[in-house]
């Protein structure tokens, strides 16, 4: 009896449905070490919402010794916790460098559970458009690995399709496996 | 002894000033010069555009903006040429909304049904419209221009059939694989179809202007101004920290839009339907609360509607308060309703039209007037109705407070999160508008959003007077070019609608149970 299952893994389809529309990270190896690099430009977002939460609870703070208006304290002091927090929470999976180690022979992203080097199979690259109720849709592009036991992991996801592809070819080369492009056309 | 009293309250009130003019720190007094003097600009600078906008033609007492009537004689005459569809085709847009004419199976990845896609466009609608927007129009208007918002909702599910239709039938996908549609693209394309291409180009780049305005004053400076309003009158900020209020929407908006985060959008998507159902439960609570109140105040509503007592200009006068917010609320010929409708998944640009005809219903007739209810109940609201007195979202946070404190403080949270995502929302109009005009690129782009950005701050600063009169003209302006088009283009919606009935009633289009699902 055969108790082999079979699956499909149908690699034209992205991991992530959303996907910012700016260049996030770049790939820079550094001899043995391939790591995921947050640009500055992503990490100013999340910082946004950090300064502006962090001046929200300051200003509470001031409320506080000045006004004692206990309601505006509350109001002003949860926005600015709220604001911080949902910064805090953004910026984190930035902070978090997925790497590729030749010495240690793992891919650690801080999220899933570790690969083995040689078991990376082959890199994918897929396109999608992010479609939005209040903003103009876009293009946004994953790089994506395959390893041998099925499992699909992202690596990329923004939406600056030259830089992927350097940093896919970057990657290749570095892990020595192959890029299949599966870039479709999107009709809506 | 009398003579004692008003010297010593005299003395006090001289006292207790002095302390509180000591207690205006410097940076205080320098904020409310900034603020006084970008009033006084936009003033000067905009004067000239809402006198042309908003011109006048005397009706008896009272004077009658042409653009009032402008918008009221379109949704009469779309009405009566699609055979009162917003009562005859009631029905159908509720089936098309449960899914009678689409198949279960065939749904595809990612797709968004009918119904979702109405809730999601009502929880954009549901907005300062509804809240300010029916405070302003009954502080100036009394309670019988709630009759006339009613009025106005009913006629103007006509009017936005009509356009919603048309967005979708001539949306274009740009090379960037991004849907673009809207009023810009139904009056070029449409119109150079019927053989007038030039007309309809101008149109199109007159709308697209207005629209530019439209997102820069109702879909922005309106809702930072009364989200500082809101903030007033529930915590007491003092109005001159505006500033403060503008540059933290604006730093948040300037986030999400020049930065494109996926997760405030997200979050904001997800929080705005809770917030609406936050404030529909309110109203409920209060209306619920004062029962034996609703029947007077819905006479006083008739009342007022015919009578104008107390109301500058009469009955005329509570007629143009009413149909101008419930324009402003609804959006009904003003042509963004197309351009949001646009990006829909659907075949058939008809059922788009059909299933938009609801949302003027839901916030007019239902939501404008359960606001307008909260008010009268709550009597705050009297005569002589000028707006020296309550006005606003304050008028309607008030109204609201008299029935329960805590209700100021849910208000507030509400009235923030509903400016921030309409301005999101209107700063997607207002882009589309600019790109149409000057093109697709980050760099043209990113000069759209960064004087998105400043102008929240403004409209956080300046006071109310300037900034509901320039948004209100900025929003009619872009009716006048909708409206044009709209007429040379209503046969081609008819054509639809007709088709459409006939594949229905052939069997063409199948139609699927929907009870069992």
């Amino acid at each position: 009896m055969d108790n082999t299952e079979r699956f499909t893994i149908d690699l034209n389809r992205p991991l992530l449905k959303d996907g910012p529309n700016f260049l996030s990270h770049t790939v820079v190896i550094k001899r043995h070490i391939a790591y995921l690099r947050p640009t500055i430009t992503s990490m100013l977002f999340c910082m946004v919402y950090i300064v502006v939460g962090s001046f929200l609870m300051a200003l509470a703070a001031h409320l506080i010794m000045e006004a004692h208006k206990y309601d505006l304290i509350i109001f002003v002091g949860a926005f600015g916790v709220a604001i911080t927090t949902f910064g805090v929470l953004l910026i984190r999976p930035f902070l978090q460098r997925a790497s590729f180690n030749k010495k240690s022979g793992v891919f650690d992203n801080k999220k899933d559970r570790d690969v083995k080097l040689h078991h990376i199979d082959s890199l994918q690259i897929n396109n999608k458009i992010i479609q939005r109720k209040n903003a103009l849709s876009y293009q946004c592009f994953e790089l994506n690995m395959l390893t041998q036991h099925g499992r699909r992991i992202n690596i990329l996801n923004h939406n600056n399709q030259q830089q992927l592809m350097l940093d896919a070819l970057l990657l290749s080369t570095f892990l020595k496996v192959e890029i299949q492009d599966y870039r479709r056309e999107i009709i809506l | 002894m009398r003579k004692t009293r008003e010297l010593m309250s005299l003395f006090l009130l001289a006292f207790s000033t002095s302390a509180m003019a000591e207690e205006m720190s410097a940076f205080s007094k320098m904020i409310n010069g900034i603020s006084e003097s970008v009033d006084g600009f936009f003033n000067d600078y905009t004067g000239w555009f809402v006198g042309l906008i908003f011109k006048s033609v005397p009706v008896g007492e009272a004077s009658f903006p042409i653009i009032v009537g402008w918008l009221l004689l379109a949704a009469i005459i779309f009405t009566v040429y699609f055979g009162f569809i917003q009562f005859k085709r009631a029905g159908m847009a509720i089936n098309i909304i449960k899914g009678k004419y689409t198949d279960p199976n065939s749904k595809e990845e990612g797709e968004v049904s009918h119904f979702q896609a109405l809730t999601t466009a009502l929880s954009g609608t549901v907005g300062l419209g509804n809240i300010a927007g029916v405070g302003a129009a009954l502080a100036i208007g009394g309670p019988g221009a709630t009759f006339w918002m009613i009025v106005c909702g009913l006629l103007g599910m006509a009017s936005k059939f009509c356009e919603c239709t048309l967005g979708v039938k001539y949306r274009t996908v740009l090379p960037s694989g991004a849907i673009s549609g809207g009023p810009m693209y139904y009056l070029s394309q449409g119109l150079s179809e019927k053989g007038f291409a030039g007309l309809g180009k101008a149109l199109a780049i007159g709308f697209a202007l207005m629209c530019i305005l439209g997102s820069l004053g109702g879909g922005n400076m309106f809702q930072a101004n009364q989200a500082h309003a809101m903030l007033t009158y529930a915590f007491d900020v003092p109005s001159e920290y505006g500033i403060i209020t503008g540059i933290v929407m604006a730093c948040l908006v300037f986030s999400v839009i020049v930065g494109g985060m996926p997760s405030i959008a997200s979050v904001t998507e997800r929080v705005v339907p809770w917030m609406a159902a936050l404030y529909i439960g309110m109203a409920v609570i209060v209306i619920g609360a004062n029962i034996g109140q609703v029947i007077p105040a819905f006479a006083s509503i008739i009342d007022g509607a015919f009578t104008g007592a107390g109301v500058a200009g009469g009955i005329v006068g509570a007629l143009i308060q009413g149909l101008k917010r419930a324009t402003f609320s609804n959006e009904a010929g003003v042509g963004s309703a197309a351009i949001a409708h646009s990006a829909v998944k659907t075949k058939e640009p008809i059922t788009e039209g059909l299933v938009s005809l609801l949302e003027p219903f839901i916030d007019t007739v239902v939501i404008c007037t359960m606001t307008a209810l909260v008010i009268t109940i709550a009597g705050l609201n009297v005569a002589p109705f000028d707006g020296s007195g309550l006005t606003g979202v304050t008028l309607t946070a008030a109204s609201f407070t008299a029935t329960a404190g805590i209700f100021k403080y849910l208000l507030a949270l509400a009235v923030v999160l509903f400016a921030f995502s309409t301005m999101i929302s209107w700063s997607y109009y207002g882009l589309k508008a600019w790109t149409y005009l000057f093109g697709e690129g980050k760099k043209v782009e990113l000069v759209f959003k960064l004087i998105f950005c400043v102008f929240v701050v403004v409209g956080a600063t300046i006071q109310f007077g300037a900034v509901i009169d320039f948004s209100d003209a900025a929003i009619f302006a872009m009716s006048i070019f909708n409206i044009i088009g709209l007429y040379f283009l209503m046969p081609i919606v008819k054509k639809e609608l007709q088709s459409f009935i006939a594949r229905i009633d052939s069997g063409e289009i199948k139609t699927y149970d929907t009870k069992s699902k």
